[in-house]
Order: C-alpha cells, then structure tokens, then sequence
C-alpha cells in the first residue's frame, strides 16, 4: 500500500512537470523544468527495475539533452528561436488561434483516451512472455549476464549498430552546418578546482560502467555519455582542450563504433557464421570489444554534438567557410 | 494486470498527450523540440510499463533495451534539430 | 544470395565509413560503395526470382530473439530502384559537389541515406523499422539542409520536426503492438494479429506516423519547400526514395501485417486523401514558378495515385485481378522514382548551366541543353501517364479496377490529374523551347546529363516495354 502512495506521488509529479514544461511560456524554464523531468523520470526507471535505463535517462536523457538545451538559450535576454513571445499576426487570429487550441487539446485528448483503451485491453489478456523467456533461456550463450545488454549488443546488435549510425549522421549533419558554439568564459578558482577533481573521477566512471555492464546495470551508452559529460564539464570551465582528439584521429573515434561492429560482424559473416553471430566462447570479449569502441565513438559524438561542431582547434573550418560559396551557388 | 503497470501505462498515455499537444501548439522552435522528448519519454513510460512484471519476477529486458536506444535516438536527433535552429536568424518569423 | 541482404546494408555503410577516412579519395570510395550496392542488389533480385523469399535471422537467434531480414518480390524491386537511382544521382552529385569540403560533408550523409534506405526496405522486424526509420529521417534533413542557404535550413528543420512527430507515434504504435502479442517480428506478428482496440489502434497511429513521412495530403506541407531548396541531387533521392520508403512501409502494414484488419472505410479514407493530393498537388505544380516547386508539388500528386490504389486492392477479392492491380501499383511506384529523380537531375543541371530554375525565363534551354531538355520530355511522359511509360501501365490497371469495382470517382480523379499533369508538363516544355531561332548546335550529351537521360528513359521507355516480369516477381512474395 505504501508503495501505492509513493507510485502515486511519482506519477503526479511526472505528469505535473510535462504540464509545467509545456505550459510555461519561458523558454529558459521550460528547458529547466524538462530537466526536472527527465530526473524524475529516472526515478520511475528504478522504481519499475529499470536501472540501465535510469542510468541512462540521468546521464543522456535528463543531463546531455538539458545541457545542449540550455546552451541553446544560452545569453539571450530574449528568447532565442523566433516566435516565443509572437503576438498574432493578423486581425482576427485569436478567434482562430482559440478554436485551433482546443482542436488541437481535443485531438491529443483522444488520442491519450484510444492508447488508453487499447492498452487496458492489451494488459487484459494473457501476458506474452515468449521474448522475456527466450531471453533467459539464451543469456549463457550470449556472453554476458546482464540480460539488457545481452539484448543490445548480441540478440538485436543490428539495431545498436544502425543506432550508432545514428549519432554518427546527427553529427555529420551538425559539422555540415558549420556553426560551432562561442566558448565559455575561464573558470574561476573553485570551479576549476573542482573540475580538476571532477573529470578523472567522471572517466574512472566511465570506465566502470564499461566493465560492469557486463553483469550488473551500465554498458556501453552510459560509459560513453558519462565520458562525454567530462568533456562538457572541460568546456564549461572554459578550457580550450575538452579531451578530444584532433584532427584525423577524431575521424577515427567516431568511426570507430560503426567500423568495429561492423569489422566484427564481416569478419563472422566470413568465417561462416551468421552477421553478427557470436562464438557463444568468445562472445563476452567481443562484446566487450565492440563496447569499448562504442564508448568511444558516443562519448566524442555526444561531446561534439553539445560543441555544435568541430573544435575551433582545427583548421578546417576556415577552409570550409571560404568554400561554402560554391555549394550555395545553386 | 497489475495495478502499477495500468497506472505507469496510463501516464505515460497522457504525457504522450501532453507532448503532442506542445509540439503542435507552440510556436517557439525550441519549445516544440522539449514537446517531442516529452512525446518520446511518455511512449517510454509505456514501454517500461509494459516490461514491468511486477516485483518478484525480472522485468522484461527486451523494452529495456529498446528505451535505451530510443534515448539515444532522441539525443541525436534533438542535437541536430538545435544545430538547425541555431542557424536561423532570431529575426526571422517562424510559422 | 542471404549474404546480398547483408551486403545492402553493410557496403553503403562501410562506404559512409571511408569517406569519411579518407578525405581525399571521397568521390572514388563513394561510387565504388555505390557500384558494389548496385550489385549486390541485382543478386538479390536474381535470387528472389529464383528461389522466392528469401529471409535471414541476424545472429543466427531465432524470429523474436532476433531480428530478421526479409526480401520478397516488392522489396527486392524497391531494392534495385533505389540502387539505380541512388547510383545515378550519385554520378551526378559527383560533378555538382566539386569542392574538397562540399565532397567531405555530403559523402558520407549520402552512403548513410542509402543505408538507412536498404535497411528500412530489408527489415522484418517492427523496432528495426523505427530505427532505420530515424536514420533515414536524420540523413534525409541533414543533406537537405547543405548548402547552408536559409530557405533550406528553415525546410530542413520543420521536415525534422515533423518527421521526429511522425516516427514517436510510430513508436506508439510498436509499443502497443508489444503489449498486445509480445513480439515484434513481422511475420510472426501477421499470424497472431485480430481485429480488436490493440490492432486498430497500433495501425491508427502507425499510419499516422508513417503518412506524415509520405507527405500524403493534407500533412504533406513540409514537402514542396523541402525538396525545392535542397542541392539536386539531394531533391531527387528525396522525391524518388525516402518518401516512397514510408509509402512501402505504410503498403506493407496494411496488405501484410494487418491484412485481416483493415477494413474498406479505412482504405476508402486513404484513397479520398490520395484524391485529394492528386487534384491539389497537380494544380499547385500548375501553378508553380519555379522548376524545383514543380517537381515537388508534382511528387505529390503521384503520391497520391499510389494511395488511390488501396480501395481497389481492398474491394477487389483475392485473385488475378487483385494482382493485376498490385503489380500497377509497384509500377506506378517504380515509375515514379526514376522519372522524378531523372526531372530533379535534369533541372539541376539547368540550375547549374543558366544560374536559375525560372519556368518563364528558360528561353531557349532546348536549344542549350538539347539533352537535358529530352530527359525532361521523357520524364514528364512517364508523369503524366503517356505509353509506353510504365505510368501508363500503373494507370491502367488503376483504371480497370476503379471500373471493375465500380468506383468511378478513383477514374475521374485519375483523368483530372493526368490532365494536369499533362498541362504543367507542357507548360514547361513549351518555356523551354524558344521561338527564335538559334544557330545550330552540335548534340553532345556531357558527362554530368547522362544520369537524368538515363534515369527518365528507364522511366519512360524501359519499364513500360519490359515491365512484364515486375508482375511475376509480385507474385513470388504472396
């Protein structure tokens, strides 16, 4: 019963922080409150068993994604993106704009109301526990113990693999635009001191979390965004040097997860396996393998995502600004 | 049918709401980014919900997994979506 | 001919990952990835044809465990088109982008559009589909938005937005499905699947998600300045690919996976969509000022004809004629892709010869771009719908089942809009021939004008006179 209460509190919370977020017209506490969310949504990850998600929510869902919002309203007096604060344009658009809202709320109102009542009826019938127990029954051949990694990096790797050729065109797509956000200002003496203490401490983590993924809740995205957090950390303070590697070696550590995965399965495909069909044997090394090179990739792409492009230490920047012309002719 | 999985699932269904909502109503772009993660994380909540057995059986591992890739997926796609944004002049009017 | 599904997915990705290594040898990787796909494609429509569907379990785990890859006739089909086109469009980007920097940002983008592409079209299993979706979606805007013009940016990032709406009711939708029967797989999925809440919902919100990204009237806004004010290259594998990946998506849910849960109101629903974007998209291209809008609104117009398709499939009862009519539809879809990428590639060029895509100032162009101009001609023949296009075959058999059926306003819907097209085609024909005369030229085709020729011819002539088998090889998925 207690346990009820507390279900109940969580989910009022959840549910009042997404009206909050959503309703205020602020765009600096909009970003704050999401972030409040993501937290407490974290909270709801442990609460249903979830940890490897709670770690990732805290780390990536509520941490990295509050921190590229709020560096997107970073310095504006006024709100940053056009139209936070827009007056109507034309005469008579509020009648308009009132009927449109309540379209609109009676739409997203409906559609809660038929997930809602397909889902009662879905949780009504007999539970489904093929997968959960094909998971189970799988996991010693699979190399690991942590049956949500097992998930991720053996029964379903193609779906990480094409996850990682996600970030990987995020990224592509934010270098293609050119446009690297200004520094911070150098830290003061407490700050830097604490960074100096905070960012050994982060990569030990990120490390941690790497080896530990494979029997307890961590892996790969969490080492990587913890990894990725030190260098946002570097940044913040106003360092120049945010742990990236320069130049060609950057390409390769975001390459690296996509090449290694894929570098691992061919090689399988090749010796007559199946695409990505581990050795049961040396399935946890593999695993491991691919891990470490993901960490690596994630942390630089999540790093460089929140940078919004290629570090100012590099030369090719200028280059590509001369050059720009020419792809805009037509 | 458990009382906890019902009461997750239904919240979710209304953050699901509430994000829709935002990202249709708003007019600030970066609202409308916040109101898509808020979508995302209410179909997050069903999806846990659903995986959640009760607390003497072990979750189910597979929506696990697949929150932990829609997180991913919603960083990046959130991270260009800023980049994008960024670009566009503060003058301008959106629509 | 297993190994080929992995050879789609794996040589693009592979060729994403060297140029993005190599810097200086991006073109080379690139068409050489582009050469191997291309191949790779043909072997596996060569064993779909041979030996029928073909299926691959990732990791040797079994259905549900893992996921699974599937290739049947429809799929296969799609599969070589995108690789024509792809490898096309990609001759031509090789000549547009011809900066060091151009090259280095759009190369690997475009290896990864192709990858998300193969694995969408490949994937039997519902998450996968979600995650190639988000591939395709992020590759598609990003390379939209190079060139860093304005217009494009601000196209670029509202097809993010509403492809980000899009793929979140569809991942609604996945979740709902998971609730309801435990599994993911698509074919395991086709078998257990009953009308009820569950399934009408998840197919609800699933084809939601999936039309927003298809662009079918009315959520089709975000299309016109989406393509117009992407590079070229980028509008034509936009046009003639990504949209037609949800299009597949959306056919392949409604005609597979539910099939015992649709119902003719719904189809009926999307066949009045699909009028609606046939009558308005044609008249808006009528309209158009420039090439590139032209081009886009007309994409979707022909969108539309493929959703007119749906009442007829479900009206019709399972037999010839219901092949008759699906094999029009894959036509008419196959059609599309090559004459749309072939016109986007052909206006890039005249973008790029005359500095401007102007219908009313191309005076004279087909006397300059003799070539260009016939790929034009050619691909507007297959857009409206003229013999011995491949549209004209589509069109038929849209034809013969409105009759057959007894729906005649599919018939009248189809007439008004060839109509259209016919009028916006000449329009721009008649523009680009100039009444005064000009000295003689020698007709030479440059390098650069190949790929539209070709890509308008496949559309206009080769599908059209050899499209026979593209019904047999239907027949190998049922």
């Amino acid at each position: 019963m207690s346990l009820l209460v507390f279900d109940g509190l969580l989910l009022f919370s959840i549910v009042s922080l997404a009206w909050a977020t959503l309703t205020s017209s602020d765009e600096r506490l909009s970003v704050i409150l999401f972030m409040a969310f993501g937290l407490v949504l974290a909270v709801a990850w442990g609460r249903l068993l979830a940890p490897d998600v709670a770690l990732a929510e805290a780390a990536i869902g509520a941490g990295l994604t509050g921190a590229l919002l709020l560096a997107a309203v970073r310095g504006q007096p006024r709100p940053l993106l056009p139209g936070a604060t827009h007056a109507p344009r034309k005469q008579g658009a509020a009648g308009v704009t009132v009927v449109l809202r309540l379209a609109v709320t009676l739409l997203s109102a409906a559609l809660a109301g038929t997930l809602a009542w397909a889902l009662l009826h879905a949780f009504s019938s007999t539970p489904h526990d093929l997968l959960p127990r094909a998971i189970s029954e799988n996991l010693e051949a699979s190399g690991v113990s942590n049956p949500v990694t097992a998930v991720l990096l053996n029964f379903r790797a193609y779906d990480t693999l094409l996850e990682l050729a996600v970030l990987l065109t995020a990224v592509l797509g934010i270098f293609a635009l050119d446009q690297a956000t200004p520094g911070y200002q150098p830290a003061g003496p407490v700050f830097d001191g604490l960074v100096r203490w905070l960012v050994p401490v982060l990569i030990l983590m990120a490390g941690y979390l790497l080896w530990v993924g494979a029997h307890a809740p961590g892996g790969a995205f969490q080492a990587g965004a913890t990894l990725a957090a030190a260098g946002v950390v570097l940044r913040l303070a106003g360092r120049s040097r945010t742990g990236l590697p320069d130049g060609y070696m950057l390409r390769i550590v975001m390459a690296a997860g996509v090449g290694v995965f894929l570098l691992v399965g061919l090689t399988l495909l090749l010796l007559g396996r199946p695409f990505l069909g581990y050795p049961p044997a040396w399935a946890g090394s593999l695993i491991l393998l691919i891990e470490t090179a993901a960490m690596l990739s994630i942390a630089a792409t999540l790093l460089l995502a929140f940078l919004g492009g290629q570090p100012e230490s590099t030369g090719v920047k200028a280059a590509a600004n001369r050059q720009r012309e020419e792809i805009s002719r037509c | 049918m458990l009382t906890t999985q019902i009461l997750y699932a239904l919240a979710g269904c209304v953050v699901v709401a509430l994000g829709l909502r935002g990202a249709l109503l708003h007019a600030s772009l970066l609202q409308r980014i916040v109101a898509i993660n808020v979508m995302g994380a209410g179909v997050f909540l069903l999806l846990i919900a659903v995986a959640y057995r009760g607390p003497g059986l072990p979750p189910d591992p597979l929506p696990h997994a697949l929150v932990l890739t829609g997180i991913v997926v919603a960083v990046s796609a959130t991270a260009l979506a800023l980049a994008l944004a960024r670009r566009l002049p503060a003058e301008q009017d959106d629509d | 001919m297993t190994d080929a599904m992995i050879g789609l997915v794996a040589l693009p990705l592979t060729g994403a990952l060297a140029t993005l290594l190599l810097p200086r040898w991006t073109t080379a990787a690139a068409i050489g990835a582009g050469l191997a796909t291309t191949v790779a494609a043909a072997l596996l429509l060569f064993g779909v044809a041979t030996q029928g569907t073909l299926h691959y379990q990732i990791g040797g785990w079994s259905a549900g465990l893992g996921i699974a890859l599937r290739a049947d006739g429809l799929s296969a089909l799609l599969l070589m088109m995108t690789a024509l086109v792809a490898l096309a469009a990609s001759v031509y980007a090789s000549s547009y982008f011809n900066t060091a920097s151009g090259r280095a940002r759009f190369w690997p983008l475009w290896l990864l559009l192709w990858t998300a592409l193969n694995a969408l079209l490949l994937s039997g299993d519902l998450f996968n589909l979600y995650v190639t979706l988000e591939l395709l979606g992020l590759s598609a805007v990003a390379l939209a938005s190079l060139g860093g013009k304005r217009a494009a940016v601000a196209a670029a990032l509202r097809y993010l937005l509403v492809g980000l709406l899009g793929s979140m009711l569809f991942l609604a939708g996945v979740s709902l499905l998971y609730a309801g029967y435990g599994t993911l797989d698509l074919a395991a999925l086709a078998r257990v699947v009953a009308p009820g809440p569950v399934a009408w919902t998840a197919l609800a919100m699933m084809t939601a998600g999936l039309l927003l990204k298809t662009a079918l009237f009315p959520l089709h806004f975000w299309l016109p300045p989406a393509h117009a004010s992407a590079p070229a290259p980028v509008s034509a594998v936009l046009s003639a690919l990504v949209v037609k990946a949800a299009f597949y998506l959306v056919l392949r849910l409604w005609l597979d996976v539910f099939a015992s849960v649709v119902t003719p109101a719904a189809a009926n629903l999307l066949g009045l969509l699909g009028a609606g974007a046939v009558l308005w998209g044609s008249w808006r291209a009528l309209q158009a000022e420039r090439l590139k809008l032209l081009a886009a609104w007309s994409t979707v117009a022909q969108l539309g004809y493929l959703f007119l398709f749906f009442p007829l499939l479900l009206a019709l009862p399972p037999g010839p004629a219901r092949e008759l009519a699906a094999g029009g539809l894959v036509m008419l879809a196959l059609t599309h892709g090559f004459a749309k990428a072939g016109l986007f590639l052909a206006i890039g060029i005249i973008q790029q010869r005359c500095g401007h895509d102007t219908i009313r100032d191309l005076d004279g162009t087909a006397q300059r771009l003799p070539a260009t101009t016939f790929a034009i001609a050619l691909a507007g023949v297959a857009l409206i719908g003229l013999p011995p296009s491949g549209a004209f075959l589509g069109k038929w058999q849209l034809l013969a089942g409105a009759v057959a059926t007894g729906q005649w306003v599919w018939l009248v819907v189809t007439a008004i809009g060839s109509l259209l097209a016919a009028a916006y085609i000449f329009r721009v024909l008649g523009h680009a021939f100039s009444h005064r005369p000009y000295p003689n030229q020698q007709v030479a085709v440059a390098r650069e004008e190949w790929p539209a020729l070709l890509l308008a011819a496949m559309a206009a002539l080769v599908l059209g006179l050899a499209g026979a088998p593209v019904w047999g090889l239907l027949e190998v998925g049922t």
